[in-house]
């Protein structure tokens, strides 16, 4: 039994590598704006009752060999700032880094290129105000400021669009009619929100709302010891991912598996969530792939979500129809429990249910990819981390069908030890249903979310 | 430094002299030298060609115009992204009208920028074809012939022009045909015609401007240098030609601390590795050794990425390691491969100092020959020449040779001033 599940996370993982290998950023390509160019964007961010500044620098091979010990030292972040002018309704506002990150990419030649991203918060009051980029004034390159407004903070006038059309110094528009973008200032008159302001992250195409601790791990730099440790919290998320409320699924597998099946049938339960799952997740992903070719992510994002919630209504309506499907056939096998040959029929079908509802189970447990999950590959995609991705989502599909069989199994054991204790009390048999319905509730609010942000 | 000189010249006189921005030049006349952006004309013609080109993307006329702008573009701001799209908007105009003399020159002189000369050339003389008695392609040819090391074609060429439309583009060629063969005089004169038809439009001002500093330099005269660098900087601050020939004066007055910043400046704007080349200097007579060698790594991965891009021939990079005694095997490679694409007199010399620093003073003293051939009296040229005979055993003549390129010039180099005094006793 365990052999066909190996060969397929095999194969998954095999897959997995190809697709990282075709889908990786081509080492020693030069910068597509020539190897002395430093690349500027700045977004405001109004978020709520905040203002927020996301700051990028692209340096292209020779700053990076003239200019990166300076980028990467710590400080960095708060000289960006001292040259990165804030006013406010006419004052000066200081701009104070709440994170920041430095990494390098293989350029030309050898030779390495920096990308340099900060987040900065600003004290927040007034109705207008103008950012202006004096950071490497005297260097070539692109320069770019965008404006953008969510969380009931809103945009009434800006010099600058809301959308970046460098996807925020990552590719470069190559039309022959648009000049290189030198725009270094910009004019805003707002109007913020009384919702809290939410920092934006720095996981590119992730939710900003979303981004948390095992989203934050694809961002990292890879060291060996890193990944080692990165793919055990994701063999941990993934199981305490499971247990978390609202995944009914953990309960009734285990319910399942209790009532009528074996340690091996827990075991298999385990390798078809965590196959389903993987491959949830990664078909989801190639979807996004294909699209990002015509929408960015970020576009994409709120549709996605959409669609997934759709698919978790969808399954949660099948299980509570399954559901219904049982209770009434329960009833109608306790009015003919006399008759012989129902009795017989009852046995057969159980057996047939035994088989079909535990891979159907595992299925509909593993089908519905966990938004963390996706947002992890999103995220990897965002920075060219395919691969490594992929391989954080195998680990934490693990977990989660470890967390499963480890239910089924426990349950198995406990029926054993207890002997004639039965798990049919009125609240075991009630939770199938309730679970479904918590599916059913679970899509239905993770649509509704989804849905300002498609409209 | 002269062989650039002609290459960004030739640009600046196919669009400044065509009669096609009469707006960019009214709008400049009409406000004082110190512009808010002295590019301000060339972005308001861009903008407004793009605007055209985005209703009717056929108009071959526009996309030329378009293709010529791009190209100033490039020369104002140093970003080599817009000769790429300059390439792109004149191929583009060159589907639409073929043999279009126009698109032709403006492909030409793309090429030039690129050091592809022999390319350059084929197109300019396409454009001669078609329009026979047109100027702009001249410049183009004569500018290719003189990196081809094709001297008297290149000064008929450039006689021809300047019958032809007296103006910028003209004045400043014969100037440098007339640095070529040791007239610095003349050549300052030529030079000052030059500066006076670009008045109104900043960056040719500031080329025009530049190339007096040097020609002041070139006879030793550094605070005339210095004041037609500044002038420069007047009317397009943050110019980085000028603002290195400025930081070689201040260096050579042993201002080091001001060389410095504007040599930093010079290098951030545009890490060409001549602007390194000044900033390693001046960090080696500040004693700085770390900082210096950070430079000698800095135009060691401009060769690897010129490589990289397919760029071959490099003379200016050459030219930096031999001056600096680094891979000096390499460098005498590199040099011999850039003379064999431009065949220069600067590469004559290139070579002969490459050789002499490898020992082989007797092949220098051929190359050496050749790069005076002439009649150039480059103060850099004569040391070498010293260096040579020095190396080869004629040490009167070696003296003679080291008075005369201090003569010339006191300042020529910061790195090797000191030492043609030392040995010219």
């Amino acid at each position: 039994m365990t052999r066909p599940r190996n060969r397929l996370v095999l194969g998954i993982l095999a897959a997995a590598a190809v697709f990282a290998a075709l889908t990786a950023p081509r080492a020693a390509q030069a910068h597509p704006l020539g190897n002395f160019t430093v690349n500027r964007f700045a977004a405001v961010e109004l978020s709520g009752d905040r203002i927020y500044v996301h700051y990028v620098l692209d340096l292209a091979e020779i700053p990076t060999l003239q200019e990166g010990p300076r980028v990467r030292r710590p400080g960095f972040a708060r000289e960006v700032a001292g040259r990165l002018v804030l006013t406010v309704d006419g004052r000066r506002a200081e701009l104070e880094p709440l994170m920041r990150r430095v990494r390098s990419r293989p350029g030309a030649a050898g030779l390495k290129t920096l990308r340099f991203e900060a987040v900065y918060r600003a004290e927040s009051a007034g109705t207008s105000l103008r950012l202006e980029d004096r950071n490497f004034g005297s260097r070539v390159g692109w320069r770019e400021i965008v404006a953008r407004a969510g969380r009931g903070a809103r945009i009434e006038h800006s010099s600058v669009p809301a959308r970046s059309a460098s996807r925020e110094l990552r590719s470069y528009p190559r039309d022959l009619l648009r000049s290189p973008l030198d725009v270094a200032r910009a004019d805003v008159r707002f109007r913020l929100g009384s919702a809290a302001g939410v920092a934006p992250g720095l996981v590119g195409a992730a939710p900003r709302e979303h981004a948390g601790r095992f989203e934050s791990l694809v961002a990292h730099d890879l060291t060996p010891g890193f990944v080692l440790f990165s793919l055990a919290l994701a063999l941990f998320w993934g199981a305490a991912h499971a247990l978390s409320p609202g995944h009914g699924k953990a309960i009734v597998a285990g319910y399942l598996v209790g009532s009528r099946g074996t340690a091996r049938h827990a075991v298999l339960l385990g390798g078809i969530v965590t196959a389903t799952h993987t491959a949830g997740v990664f078909a989801l992903g190639l979807v996004t792939l294909a699209l990002s070719a015509f929408i960015v992510p970020e576009q994409l994002y709120p549709w996605l979500t959409l669609v997934s919630g759709l698919l978790v209504v969808g399954v949660g309506l099948a299980i509570v129809r399954t559901r219904l499907r049982e209770v009434r056939h329960a009833r109608a096998h306790a009015h003919g429990h006399d008759h012989h040959h129902g009795g017989h029929d009852h046995h057969d079908g159980d057996h047939e249910h035994g088989l079909r509802g535990l891979v159907g189970l595992g299925v509909s447990g593993g089908i519905i990819p966990c938004p963390t999950a996706l947002v992890v590959l999103l995220a990897a995609i965002s920075l060219h981390r395919v691969g490594y991705g992929l391989v954080l989502i195998v680990a934490f599909s693990i977990g989660l069908a470890a967390s499963v069989t480890g239910i089924g199994l426990i349950a198995v054991t406990a029926r054993r030890a207890f002997g004639r204790m039965r798990f049919d009390g009125v609240a075991v048999r009630a939770l199938p249903a309730v679970s479904a319905l918590v599916v059913l509730a679970l899509g239905a609010a993770m649509t509704v979310r989804a849905l300002p942000g498609v409209l | 430094m002269g062989a650039l000189a002609a290459t960004v010249l030739a640009l600046g006189g196919a669009l400044g002299e065509s009669g096609r921005a009469p707006a960019a030049a009214a709008a400049a006349a009409a406000s004082p030298a110190v512009a808010v952006d002295p590019a301000a004309a060339t972005k308001r013609l861009v903008s407004s060609l793009q605007r055209r080109l985005r209703v009717d993307g056929q108009d071959a006329d526009a996309l030329t115009r378009l293709g010529f702008a791009y190209e100033q573009r490039a020369r104002e701001t140093g970003d080599p992204s817009y000769l790429v799209k300059a390439e792109g908007v004149l191929r583009r105009s060159l589907a639409i009208t073929p043999n279009s003399a126009d698109a032709l020159i403006g492909l030409g002189s793309v090429a030039l920028s690129r050091h592809d000369f022999r390319r350059a050339l084929r197109l300019a003389r396409r454009a001669r074809a078609q329009a026979p008695y047109g100027s702009a392609a001249l410049s183009v040819v004569g500018d290719a012939l003189v990196e081809l090391g094709r001297y008297g074609e290149a000064f008929r060429t450039f006689d021809l022009l300047a019958a032809r439309k007296p103006g910028v583009a003209a004045y400043a060629r014969v100037s440098y045909g007339r640095e070529l063969i040791g007239h610095t005089g003349a050549a300052i004169e030529a030079m000052q015609l030059a500066l006076a038809a670009s008045a109104g439009r900043p960056e040719p001002t500031a080329w025009t401007s530049v190339q007096l500093g040097k020609l002041e330099l070139a006879r030793g005269r550094l605070d005339a240098a210095a004041r037609r660098f500044r002038a420069a900087l007047h009317v397009f601050p943050r110019y980085p030609y000028a603002l290195d020939g400025l930081a070689f004066t201040e260096a050579a007055h042993g201002r080091l601390r001001s060389a410095m910043t504007l040599s930093r400046q010079a290098v951030a704007a545009a890490p060409l590795p001549q602007f390194v080349g000044t900033l390693a200097d001046v960090y080696e007579l500040a004693g700085d050794r770390g900082a210096m060698h950070e430079q000698y790594r800095l135009v060691g991965a401009i060769e690897g990425l010129l490589r990289a891009s397919g760029v071959r021939t490099d003379l200016e990079t050459a030219q930096f390691d031999v001056d600096h005694g680094l891979r000096l095997g390499d460098a005498l490679r590199l040099a011999r491969r850039a003379h064999r694409d431009r065949p220069t007199v600067d590469a004559d010399d290139v070579v002969a100092w490459a050789l002499v620093r490898t020992g082989r003073c007797d092949d220098a003293l051929h190359f050496s020959r050749r790069a005076l051939h002439l009649g150039t009296r480059d103060a850099t040229k004569l040391f070498h020449r010293g260096m040579i005979e020095r190396c080869l055993g004629h040490d009167g003549a070696a003296a003679r040779w080291f008075r005369r390129a201090l003569a010339r010039n006191p300042f020529f180099s910061l790195r090797w001033a000191r030492i043609a005094e030392e040995y010219a006793r």
